[in-house]
């Protein structure tokens, strides 16, 4: 017995000494590789839309607000030390942090605030199509757009007004495209809104005035085509999350095959993306680790558009949920790094609940067909031939699989592909399609990115093009809670919204996957997040 | 002689002006919009309008070829519609990468090739001569990307020999300055570094030197044979000529003419080839960035590279006409 009390002791105390040495203070310098699936396309946060370029530039340039550490939707304050929101929900006070330097040793302050949302307001109609997410958050440009003013109350507040309230405002600023850039950078990059010409916007094409911020890395240089490096800034001020490493260089590296080698041989420290049929490879290799981001920010489904019979029919459009073999497609395609979906958003979003979707279950497939009383079962169905994509990582498998389940229970289908970028999202936008394979990655984790802008909301006033879904009540119940004064009005009508989208099974989400990262084993301190908001600064090398 | 090589030159407009329409056209026959490209899922309506009348698609092509043609000559080959990077920088700075790769696969083609090709004639109808045409006609079979991935896998990923990604070593953070890293590293006095550099142009240099590897192989055995049994190679060996003089005088300085031809001819090749290998090594060339600009659909790219290729190209052939004057007196031009 006493033998017994100190063996517990002793390890108790074994195991006291273990916690102590497994969270030492990380190894400072090296340089760390990142591979990315291509290249960054500008260097100014404002004129980006695209996860490259919004990878590279989360270390640089920082926001107002930000995601919490592997979170989708937890927001939390960034360059603001706290942020609150008017009764009436149009506008938003932040108050600044103090004592912040930009790169180039300008302040932060206010007045760069100001500046930079300023910019967002009258940004030249020549720079417009390049800043896809300021007009699509915004709304528009000028008298057009959402955001009626930035103004500054002192040195260190900032008060941010909009013309309608917006539900996911906050969220949205969270976004790298609303990081806080050095204004006196911006002006030597002509990046003021002076300049149309985006070609001589140096800010934007890694020439002077490109990506100066006050994120714990600087911008040193960008070749064009193939690399981008950042080097630690050691005067980062949150002194507790200064960089571990002296630099990174992220490389583009487009094949897959090469990410994967390049991680075996050690010339990639980290692959932000890895496919699903590598999983195994990596996880077989005592050198590497895979990294699990955790949740989902994807949503793939079969989409269907209602102007063609049978899909008009709901009944239809519910034996063909019911037809799919959903964890089959999981385990044979995602190699089980997707959940199945029960909604048409991601699990992380604000508001998304369990819908209570159709699982695999053949018998009611048929009745609920018998039911419709449609004969015709025919449908063309489209998948694209020269892609993969986060959520869709085998097309053509996953056509063919959910194919053969849906003639299991009945339909006869007419396969046909196109290439990505020669027709197929050209086609299916136009309603070309009467069912196809499609999804979406979030943007921000606010349900109308998903509901309304990936999928069901009108355009311009009438049912999009793409689904031919009518459906006013649920476009009304969107718009509605958008511009929500209170939270729980906003949760109300979100929730209305699905229940509304879930009666008429608009299309059949199908899974979120989870794409999964993938590092040599002394990679330390690495928190993934599946919106890809992964500061790289807690980031070090366990290597001599 | 410089008569001829202007001549030469002037003959070459028309081709490129030739070249020019066909490709302006074939660009714009290909199926997909660059919209679609640039904006993916996040484009609407607006934003493509907006986007083709900012990059002057929205004119009658006509037009869009008259400005193009017009800028080109004077020196404006257009811009990225992708990132708005203008081309003539971006092709500086990637053409070096793609010079040294070419010369590394030359210098492995011909090193390997020519003493394959002389052997395989001298031990001609052996077993030898038969292991070597085998071997020629497995490199001008196999495709440059899988020889890329099969010698990665075996050289990088299990013996660790020798790099597989790159022309240097990220980690060492070097500033280039001419972009000939060879040149750049001796000049920066960083011996260890103009190492790696070598040692990162190994495999892809192999890679794509398979190509005119094999064929000039081919060609140096067919011509050897062909030369060892005229008339003066006896003459020479009968005057009691040491083999090698023979070999190296009278054989060799014969049975070059074609070789040269060859290669004159492979670096065309050697251009396309580029396309795979700098792709499978990651190689930040010519050929990589071409490949992007084509899936991005990105025309101005793509129409521009295309014709400095082609430039090129007849630039090498001339380059192969007048070598041949220097390698054989005989022939004249007028």
């Amino acid at each position: 017995m006493k033998n017994l009390r100190i063996g517990a002791i002793l390890g108790a105390l074994l195991m006291v000494a273990a916690a102590c040495s497994s969270a030492p203070a990380g190894k400072a310098g090296g340089t760390l590789i990142v591979a990315l699936p291509g290249d960054i396309v500008r260097t100014d946060a404002a004129l980006m839309d695209d996860s490259n370029t919004s990878y590279v530039i989360q270390q640089v340039v920082e926001t107002l607000v930000g995601l919490e550490p592997g979170s989708t939707s937890k927001v939390v304050p960034v360059l603001a030390e706290s942020y609150e929101m008017s009764a009436d929900g149009l506008t938003y006070t932040f108050k600044l942090r103090s004592g912040i330097k930009f790169h180039d040793g300008t302040d932060f302050n206010a007045d760069a605030v100001v500046f930079n949302y300023e910019r967002y307001i009258g940004l030249p109609t020549e720079l417009r199509d390049y800043a896809y997410y300021i007009g699509d958050i915004f709304g528009g440009y000028g008298a057009d757009s959402n955001l009626e003013s930035a103004t500054k109350i002192d040195d260190l507040t900032v008060a941010i007004k909009l013309r309608k309230a917006s539900s996911t405002f906050l969220l949205t600023q969270t976004l790298q495209v609303f990081a806080i850039q050095s204004p006196t950078a911006l002006v030597l990059g002509k990046a003021d809104n002076t300049e149309t010409d985006i070609s001589k916007v140096t800010a934007a094409t890694g020439g002077a005035g490109a990506m100066v911020g006050t994120g714990p890395f600087k911008f040193v240089k960008w070749i064009v085509g193939d690399s981008v490096e950042v080097e630690k800034n050691a005067d980062y001020w949150n002194k507790d999350k200064v960089a571990y490493v002296d630099a990174i260089v992220f490389k583009a590296v487009a094949e897959e095959a090469q990410r994967v080698n390049g991680l075996a041989t050690g010339e990639i420290d980290l692959a932000q993306t890895i496919a699903p049929a590598t999983i195994a490879t990596i996880a077989a290799n005592p050198d590497l680790q895979l990294i699990d981001r955790g949740s989902s920010f994807n949503t793939f489904q079969i989409s269907m558009n209602h102007t063609y019979a049978p899909i008009s029919n709901p009944k239809i459009r519910e034996a063909i949920a019911y037809a799919i073999d959903y964890d089959f497609l999981i385990k044979t395609f995602y190699a089980g790094a997707a959940v199945r979906a029960t909604n048409w958003m991601p699990a992380g979003v604000a508001y998304a609940k369990d819908l209570n979707l159709p699982g695999y279950d053949v018998a009611k497939a048929k009745a609920l067909i018998a039911e419709s009383g449609e004969t015709d079962l025919t449908i063309d169905f489209w998948y694209p031939n020269d892609v993969t994509r986060p959520y869709m990582p085998d097309p053509k498998g996953l056509f063919e699989a959910i194919s053969a389940n849906l003639e299991a229970v009945g339909f006869t289908i007419n396969a046909n592909s196109d290439g990505w970028r020669e027709g197929y999202l050209d086609d299916e936008g136009q309603g070309k399609y009467e069912m196809w394979l499609l999804g979406w990655t979030g943007d921000w984790a606010g349900p109308d990115n998903f509901l309304k802008t990936a999928f069901f909301g009108y355009k311009n006033g009438a049912p999009s093009k793409e689904f031919g879904y009518k459906n006013d009540a649920l476009d009304k119940a969107m718009n509605d809670a958008l511009a929500a004064g209170s939270e729980s009005e906003a949760k109300a009508l979100w929730e209305t919204a699905q229940d509304l989208i879930r009666a008429d099974m608009p299309t059949v989400p199908v899974a979120n996957s989870k794409p999964q990262a993938a590092a040599t084993i002394d990679l330390k301190g690495f928190i993934g997040s599946a919106a890809l908001n992964e500061p790289l600064n807690l980031v070090w090398l366990d290597r001599p | 002689m410089g008569r001829y090589v202007v001549r030469r030159l002037l003959a070459a407009i028309p081709v490129l002006i030739g070249l020019s329409v066909l490709l302006f056209a074939y660009i714009r026959i290909l199926p997909g919009d660059p919209c679609v490209a640039i904006l993916g899922q996040k484009r609407t309506p607006e934003l493509c309008a907006a986007l083709r009348e900012n990059l002057g698609l929205d004119l009658p092509l006509w037009e869009q070829y008259i400005r193009y043609l017009l800028n080109t000559l004077s020196g404006d080959l257009g811009a990225s519609v992708v990132n708005s990077q203008p081309f003539m920088a971006e092709f500086l700075t990637r053409f070096p990468g793609t010079v040294e790769l070419t010369i590394g696969a030359l210098i492995f083609a011909l090193g390997v090739g020519i003493p394959l090709g002389r052997l395989a004639a001298r031990k001609v109808g052996g077993r030898i001569d038969g292991l070597i045409t085998g071997v020629s006609l497995f490199g001008v079979s196999i495709p440059v990307f899988v020889l890329g991935l099969v010698l990665v896998a075996i050289f990088g990923v299990i013996l660790e020999w020798l790099p597989t990604q790159g022309r240097i070593d990220a980690r060492a953070r070097f500033e280039a300055t001419s972009g000939l890293l060879l040149i750049d590293t001796l000049f920066a006095g960083r011996l260890d570094l103009f190492v790696d550099v070598v040692r990162h142009l190994i495999l892809p240099s192999i890679a794509l030197g398979s190509i005119p590897l094999a064929i000039i192989t081919r060609i140096t055995r067919a011509s050897v044979i062909e030369v060892v049994n005229e008339d003066y190679v006896r003459t020479a060996r009968s005057k009691g000529l040491k083999e090698k003089t023979v070999d190296n005088r009278h054989i060799m300085r014969n049975a070059w003419l074609p070789v040269t031809t060859v290669v004159g001819l492979q670096a065309g090749a050697l251009l396309g080839g580029a396309v795979l290998t700098e792709t499978v090594f990651v190689w930040n060339g010519v050929g990589r960035w071409v490949v992007d600009a084509i899936q991005n659909r990105d025309y101005p790219i793509v129409q521009s590279t295309i014709l400095i290729f082609a430039l090129i190209f007849l630039i090498v052939n001339l380059l192969v006409d007048i070598g041949y004057a220097l390698l054989n007196p005989k022939i004249r031009y007028q």
